[in-house]
């Protein structure tokens, strides 16, 4: 299969060479990544349990152990400007098996929400919000559906934002209270026009 | 009978009508009452959500779980993405004090406070648990038996793992889901790599959609490998990704499998005497005809 996602350049080139540049590592990296992850990646010991047990592994460039690797010696900008880090399903096969007891799919998560903050991230990720910022719902509702439920005696609309849209306002309040669609919006206009 | 808020996510409701109508009867014929749980949400969809801020999505999670607080029921849900946020968030909340004080300071903007009252559970987990329902009374509850057929199980991720923070033991080779099948007249059916995940999640469905259907391929060819007459799940999401998953990969790939795919609750309500027409069958991307032949 092809991969449809290419590296950037300078990652490319960065990643040809596998020394480790003491001014690349940010210890303090290490420590947010453990914190938001709740996880210990600096216990890792790359065995590559992880990454033979990651259904994304065979079938493209992504490494969890590279990751986790990036984790522990604290090298942030590899970690985050690497495309591959929108790869993993989530699937914690890699965290059940881990013989560390790492949970390498928290410390994924815990780099994306870093990534988020220096707006890395892809569109369909904040569009998701969008759509759960007007209707409640990331998978909204629509007529062929409707027009089913009805046939099968039940509300066309489901009992959740949908029947109750006065409860979306809360979920509104919870959303802005921390900005998100705010930039949300602002990063999709920037990517997309 | 026992009463549950049903928490419905948005995959079911809004794609699937057949598995939220199937989970309501036939969780009624087995003792177990589903409420509405009004202005319920998105759970918010964990890959998505929490990729962008885990602060956020536990907030958000935490305002469908007050809602459930309010009405002193427990949650029964359809869906292991639903499980992941609304069963994780009020176990981790729970447990973290911190964690529910910063929660909570958002939540009282709108009048809410997570209190932690309520448990969460899989309908299927219920179903299983023989002090709440059990496999004999599913077997009971059988009008039409699907004998004849050969049915293998997708578990998902989200449900059992991580298997250390679940309670449902093994991850590498569980069986329990194969025992409501049997129940069911049907043959269960092993095939390679059974707890491969389906693909979709992690938001990698909408990142890289050839990438996540090549992971729903390789399961595909395994199941046809094990010459099976149907699919069952108990997560939306996952059946989201290998019914209409197939049309893509027929695009994409140029392969086709015309393998039906059935939610647990759809497989039980036809076992039970559900029509198809009151399953909503048609709405499935891939028809589910060669199956109903074998069992009606
Ligand atoms: S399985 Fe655990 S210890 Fe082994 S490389 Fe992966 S994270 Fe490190
Ligand atoms: S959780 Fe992510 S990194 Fe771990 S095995 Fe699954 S896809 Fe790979």
């Amino acid at each position: 299969m092809p991969r449809t996602k290419g590296y950037p350049e300078a990652l490319d080139k960065k990643l040809a060479d596998t020394r480790l540049y003491e001014d690349e590592r940010h210890p303090e990296f290490t420590k947010t990544v453990e914190k938001l992850s709740m996880s210990i990646p600096h216990m890792c010991y790359q065995c590559g349990t992880c990454t033979a047990s990651c259904p994304s592994a065979p079938r493209s460039s992504y490494r969890i152990r590279k990751f986790v690797r990036r984790a522990l010696l604290g090298l942030e900008e590899e970690a985050l400007t690497d495309p591959d880090l929108w790869l993993c399903t989530t699937c914690y096969s890699c965290t059940d098996r881990c013989p560390r007891d790492i949970a390498p799919t928290d410390v994924i998560m815990a780099m994306r929400n870093l990534a988020f903050k220096r707006d890395i991230i892809p569109v369909n990720f904040l569009k998701t919000v969008q759509a759960i910022y007007t209707t409640g719902h990331g998978v909204p509702n629509n007529d062929v559906n409707r027009a089913a439920r009805k046939k099968l005696g039940m509300n066309p609309e489901p009992p959740t934002t949908h029947a109750f849209p006065q409860y979306v306002k809360g979920i509104q309040k919870i959303i802005d209270y921390y900005e998100l669609k705010k930039n949300a919006d602002r990063i999709v206009k920037e990517r997309e026009g | 009978m026992r009463e549950y808020a049903f928490f419905l996510g948005c995959i079911a409701p809004n794609r699937y009508p057949g598995a939220e109508s199937a989970s309501y009867k036939t969780a009624e014929k087995l003792g177990i009452k589903l409420l509405d749980l009004e202005g319920a949400s998105c759970c918010p969809a964990p890959g998505a959500f929490g990729s962008i801020s885990l602060e956020i999505w536990y907030a958000m999670a935490a305002r469908n779980l007050c809602l459930a607080e309010q009405m002193k029921k427990d949650i029964a849900l359809i869906c292991n993405g639903c499980y992941k946020s609304i069963w994780e968030v009020n176990h981790k909340l729970k447990h973290h004090k911190e964690l529910k004080e910063k929660v909570n300071e958002v939540l009282k903007t709108i009048d809410m406070e997570f209190k932690g009252t309520i448990d969460v559970w899989h309908l299927a987990e219920l179903f299983y648990d023989p002090e709440i329902v059990g496999v004999q009374k599913i077997r009971d509850s059988v009008k039409v038996s699907l004998e004849g057929t050969r049915i293998a199980v997708h578990y998902g991720c989200h449900l059992m793992k991580p298997r250390k923070e679940r309670h449902f033991g093994t991850t590498e080779h569980p069986t329990w889901l194969e025992e409501m099948v049997g129940a069911l007249g049907a043959e269960p059916v092993e095939y390679r790599n059974k707890m491969l995940c389906c693909g979709a999640g992690g938001g990698v469905r909408g990142y890289d959609l050839v990438h996540s259907l090549d992971i729903t391929n390789e399961k595909m060819i395994n199941l046809k490998e094990a010459r099976v007459d149907a699919l069952t799940e108990v997560c939306p999401f996952c059946q989201l990704q290998f019914d209409r998953g197939q049309i893509e990969i027929e695009e994409k790939f140029g392969v086709k499998y015309n393998l039906p795919v059935l939610h647990y609750c759809e497989l039980l309500g036809l076992a039970q005497g559900m029509s198809p027409q009151e399953l909503a069958l048609d709405l499935h991307g891939i028809s589910c005809e060669p199956f109903l032949q074998k069992v009606l």
